[in-house]
C-alpha cells in the first residue's frame, strides 16, 4: 500500500502543481473532511454489528458454531493437529457470521499448521479467507441502510451467490493446481533419482517430503 | 429478505437472555471495541481520502478509467467500479472509502451502488491478508495462492454485476 500511496500521491501532486496549484490544498482538506464523515458512518455500522457479535460471543453461539465446523476442518485441511483445527474453525465461523475478529484465529491456525509442516493447509486457509465468504454481508447492508437505501438487505441474495461461487472457484483452482504441481514435483524427483546416485538419496527424500508431503498426507 | 436481520438480533439476544448473559454490558462492550476500531481506522482513511481527492483533482483517475473502461465494460462491469476494483486487493480502508463514495454519488439503491456492495462483500484485501497471515513464517511461496485469489476476485466482480442485473 505504501508504494501505491506514494506513487499516486506524488504523481497527482506533480500534475496538479502544473495544472491547478490552487486546488492542491483544498482537495487535501476536503479529503480529510470526507474521511471524518466516513468514519462517523462507519462507527454507526460497526457499533451495531460488533455489539451483536460481542453478545453472540459471550453466550457461546460463536463457539458452538465453531465446534460444528471442526470435523470439517480436520478433513479439508488434512491435518491432525487439534489446536490448529479449532483455531481454523473459529476463524471460519467468524468469517461466516461477519463477526470481524477472524484474523487472530487465522494467524494462530497458520502458526499451528507451520509446526506440522502443512503448507497445503496454510495456503488453503488463506484462499478461503480471501474469498471473503459471508452468510450475511452485515457491514455492507448496514452501510446501505445508513446511506438511505429503501431496501438495504436486497443485496443479500446476490452477495451470497456471488461469494459462494468465488469460494468454489478459488478452492477448486487451488486444489487443481496443487495436484498438478505435486505431480510435477514427483516427476522431477524421479528424474533426479536417475541422475544422482545413492549418496543423494537421503537429501532427496527430504526435499520430496517437504514438497509434496503436505498434499499427500490424508 | 428484510426480516432476516431483526430475527438474527432476536435469536441472539433471546439465547443470551436465557443463558443469563449480561446483554447490556456485552453489547456496550462490543460498541466500545467498534469505537476503538473506527478510531484506529481514521488515520488510514484520512490519508487514503486525501490521496483520492488529489488523484481525482489532477485528472489522472479519469485517464485511467478511460483506459480501462473498455475492458471492464466488455465484461459487463460499470466504469464507476474501476477504482474500487483496483484498490480492493491492496487496502481495506481505501476500498471502503471508494465504496462509500460510490454509494453517495449514485444513491444507495442504484445499480452501480448495489454492484459495488456485492463486489465489496465478496472479495478480500488479498495482499494485506497475505502480509498479516504469513508474517511470521519462513517458507512462503505465495505467488500461486495470491494469483488464484486475485483471479477469483475478478470473477466475483463480473458475476456480481451480472447478478445485480437479474436479482
Amino acid at each position: 500500500m505504501n508504494a501505491v500511496f506514494c506513487t499516486i500521491f506524488i504523481v497527482s501532486a506533480a500534475v496538479l502543481a502544473f495544472a491547478a496549484p490552487q486546488d492542491f490544498l483544498t482537495s487535501l482538506l476536503s479529503g480529510a473532511r470526507t474521511s471524518l464523515n466516513t468514519a462517523l458512518t462507519l462507527f454507526c455500522v460497526y457499533a451495531v454489528w460488533m455489539g451483536l457479535a460481542a453478545v453472540a460471543e459471550e453466550c457461546g453461539i460463536t463457539k458452538k458454531a465453531a465446534k460444528a465446523l471442526r470435523p470439517l476442518c480436520f478433513k479439508i485441511f488434512k491435518s491432525k493437529n487439534e489446536e490448529a483445527c479449532s483455531a481454523a474453525a473459529m476463524n471460519l465461523t467468524c468469517d461466516l457470521l461477519g463477526a470481524g475478529a477472524s484474523t487472530p484465529f487465522a494467524v494462530k491456525a497458520i502458526g499451528e499448521f507451520e509446526k506440522e509442516g502443512n503448507a497445503y493447509a496454510q495456503k488453503l486457509l488463506f484462499i478461503i479467507n480471501c474469498a471473503g465468504f459471508q452468510l450475511i454481508p452485515s457491514t455492507v447492508i448496514a452501510l446501505r441502510a445508513e446511506m438511505g437505501s429503501a431496501a438495504a438487505a436486497d443485496i443479500f441474495l446476490p452477495s451470497l451467490v456471488c461469494s459462494f461461487a468465488t469460494l468454489a472457484v478459488s478452492v477448486t483452482l487451488y486444489i487443481l493446481t496443487e495436484k498438478i504441481s505435486s505431480k510435477k514435483c514427483r516427476k522431477n524427483n524421479g528424474n533426479k533419482r536417475k541422475e544422482f546416485a545413492a549418496h543423494l538419496k537421503d537429501k532427496e527424500r527430504k526435499t520430496a517430503g517437504n514438497g509434496k508431503g503436505a498434499a499427500w498426507r490424508s | 429478505m428484510a426480516f432476516i436481520i431483526p430475527s438474527i438480533f432476536i435469536i441472539v439476544f433471546g439465547v443470551a437472555a436465557i443463558k443469563r448473559v449480561n446483554v447490556y454490558n456485552c453489547f456496550s462492550g462490543g460498541v466500545e471495541s467498534a469505537f476503538k476500531f473506527t478510531l484506529s481506522l481514521l488515520p488510514c482513511l484520512a490519508a487514503v481520502f486525501m490521496m483520492c481527492e488529489l488523484f481525482e483533482a489532477s485528472g489522472l483517475s479519469a485517464i485511467i478509467i478511460k483506459a480501462l473502461s473498455p475492458a471492464f465494460s466488455f465484461l459487463g462491469v460499470p466504469e464507476e467500479l474501476t477504482k474500487l476494483i483496483l484498490i480492493k486487493p491492496l487496502s481495506g480502508s481505501g476500498s471502503l472509502a471508494y465504496l462509500t463514495r460510490i454509494i453517495t454519488e449514485n444513491g444507495a439503491d442504484s445499480y452501480v451502488a448495489r454492484c459495488a456492495c456485492v463486489c465489496y462483500g465478496s472479495s478480500e484485501t488479498v495482499f494485506y491478508v497475505s502480509a498479516v497471515y504469513f508474517a511470521g513464517l519462513k517458507q512462503k511461496k505465495l505467488l500461486r495462492p495470491i494469483a488464484i485469489s486475485l483471479l477469483s476476485a475478478l470473477i466475483a466482480t463480473i458475476l456480481a454485476c451480472a447478478l445485480c442485473r437479474v436479482m
